[in-house]
């Protein structure tokens, strides 16, 4: 006979797992990041963007010169970012590929300390849902305290 | 029963009791061991990036990246390499069961953690090689196939009880099912999946690369035909919820993992998807029926075919389906099944040959010829 609390953390345990699952799985219909959602090559969907940085004195200078001893492909590697003045397939879908895009901008301008002058980074986004028309949208970093 | 189902219906107790007979059944972890050993060489790979980036001096904080939470622990960079390190060193030690606890459950800890890291880190073959090595690290699937088992027969000390609760094996066959259903279930509701509008799309944008393979014309224009994408999405759809719905039935089964198989590969060779189809292919064993040993092959060890077969299987059986008892001399081969039927001769080497998970997938569709069919007599018979 085996105790009985090792019978109930058993049964609680798979009922979590299961229910967890579920719910991931769920939520993948929602969010951006489709963690544990399991939706495999979801979409045909592509995109590309001009992605500037914007200085305090209003210049809009494009990510592909470097600035400040950085460099954007040497930054942002990851996801498809690296080159984001290519139209690109969005692996795990456009949302999830524009999520990443945001907080790509704003990691850069969080983590760039040596540029004294951009005040935001800025990215103009075309993108074509599957076999929709194509999309524009503006996305922005947050603002540099300090910049200029 | 529990305290909290005595005040329940006797229906609903009737169910509990149930699922805590299914969930502390003793049944083979064999499945989970070969698994376990299987499960060592995608750790590796899915590590190589991230330790190659860290042998060029990177980690993932020296680029763009996203953590889940603020206050997830972030090591140093000299800790989190050593990490990614020991991390190898313990999947190794997983697959060959060395330490098989200890040394699977590191590598669970390790390979999560990094993958929590951060959003950027998160692929679904991730995700997939994560939970099943956390499922392989609360079975005790290092009692055989494995180094520590061999230590202690060197020993002389008796084999640990191979058989253990059977609920971490029916949770990886949940959740194996769960990523086809997943997938095949989010096609199903995207019209655009469903249409043909997805997959015609990737092809076109690809042609370029298609025209690089070796594919007569009148194939290539096949694949980039808006047509012919209409019905084969419908057709990969239905594959992923046919394979998530079909290992669950003993009937369907075996056509299910046959599937699978194929898609996988054919995946492999369209895709790019790090583990997933080594990983993906893998965990199919979980769905062997837990219980080893239960066939017959008997072999005339006169008879140089048989002779050759029954080392063969004595070497590919690594779910343990068979005993490979001698015959007298003169014998056919003969294969007795689970249920008492025999075959024997040709059919009996077909079907031995499906039942080994190196061969399964070539010779299953065997079983379908009616020579094979016709051959297997049943126990009244005999």
């Amino acid at each position: 006979m085996e105790p009985a609390l090792r019978v109930v953390a058993r049964r609680a345990v798979v009922v979590a797992v299961v229910f967890l699952q579920l719910g991931f799985v769920a939520r993948g219909y929602w969010a951006d990041h489709k963690e544990f959602a399991f939706q495999m090559f979801p979409e045909s969907s592509t995109w590309r963007a001009d992605v500037v940085r914007v200085t305090a004195d209003g210049r809009r200078v494009p990510i592909e010169l470097s600035w400040s001893g950085y460099r954007w492909d040497e930054l942002v590697r990851d996801r498809g970012l690296r080159y984001p003045q290519f139209r690109h397939h969005a692996d795990a879908g456009l949302a999830n590929q524009l999520a990443f895009l945001d907080a790509a901008l704003d990691w850069v301008a969080d983590n760039t300390p040596r540029d004294r002058e951009t005040r935001y980074l800025e990215a103009r986004v075309t993108s074509w849902h599957n076999a929709d028309r194509p999309r524009v949208e503006v996305l922005r970093s947050g603002v540099r305290e300090g910049a200029g | 029963m529990n305290v909290a189902a005595v005040g329940a219906p006797p229906e609903v107790r009737g169910m509990v009791a149930r699922l805590d007979e299914l969930l502390g059944r003793r049944v083979s972890m064999r499945a989970l061991a070969l698994l376990r050993v299987l499960a060592g060489p995608a750790v590796l790979l899915h590590l190589q990036p991230f330790l190659s980036d860290a042998l060029d001096g990177r980690t993932y904080r020296d680029a763009f990246y996203e953590p889940y939470a603020a206050w997830y622990p972030e090591l140093p960079d000299s800790v989190y390499v050593g990490l990614l390190a020991l991390a190898a060193v313990a999947a190794v030690a997983m697959s060959l069961g060395f330490l098989t606890r200890v040394a699977t459950a590191t590598t669970f800890a390790i390979v999560a953690y990094n993958l929590f890291l951060s959003t950027t880190h998160f692929h679904n073959n991730r995700a997939y090689l994560v939970i099943v090595l956390g499922l392989l690290a609360v079975a005790p699937c290092g009692r055989e196939l494995s180094l520590d088992a061999w230590r202690r027969r060197r020993r002389g000390r008796p084999a640990m009880d191979t058989t253990a609760p059977a609920w971490p094996l029916w949770l990886l066959r949940f959740e194996c099912t769960a990523v086809y259903g997943a997938s095949g279930l989010s096609k199903l509701l995207d019209p655009d999946w469903f249409g043909g509008t997805v997959t015609w799309q990737r092809v076109v944008r690809a042609r370029d690369q298609l025209e690089a393979w070796p594919l007569p014309d009148w194939a290539v224009s096949a694949l980039t035909d808006r047509g012919f994408h209409t019905g084969a999405a419908k057709l990969i759809v239905l594959t992923e919820l046919f394979v998530a719905t079909g290992l669950w039935w003993r009937g369907t089964r075996y056509v299910a993992v046959w599937v699978a198989v194929g898609f996988h590969l054919a995946i492999e060779g369209s895709a790019s998807v790090q583990v997933f189809s080594y990983l993906a292919i893998a965990v199919l064993v979980v769905w062997a029926v837990p219980a080893t040993r239960e066939r017959v092959l008997r072999i005339d060890a006169s008879a140089p075919r048989q002779r050759r077969l029954g080392a063969l299987v004595r070497r590919l059986d690594w779910l343990a389906r068979f005993r490979v008892e001698p015959a007298p001399p003169g014998s056919r081969l003969e294969l007795v099944d689970r249920d008492g039927s025999t075959l024997r001769g040709g059919a009996a080497v077909a079907y031995a040959l499906s039942r080994l998970p190196l061969t399964a997938w070539f010779a299953l569709p065997t079983l379908l010829l009616p020579g094979v069919r016709r051959a297997r007599r049943p126990l009244s018979a005999e």
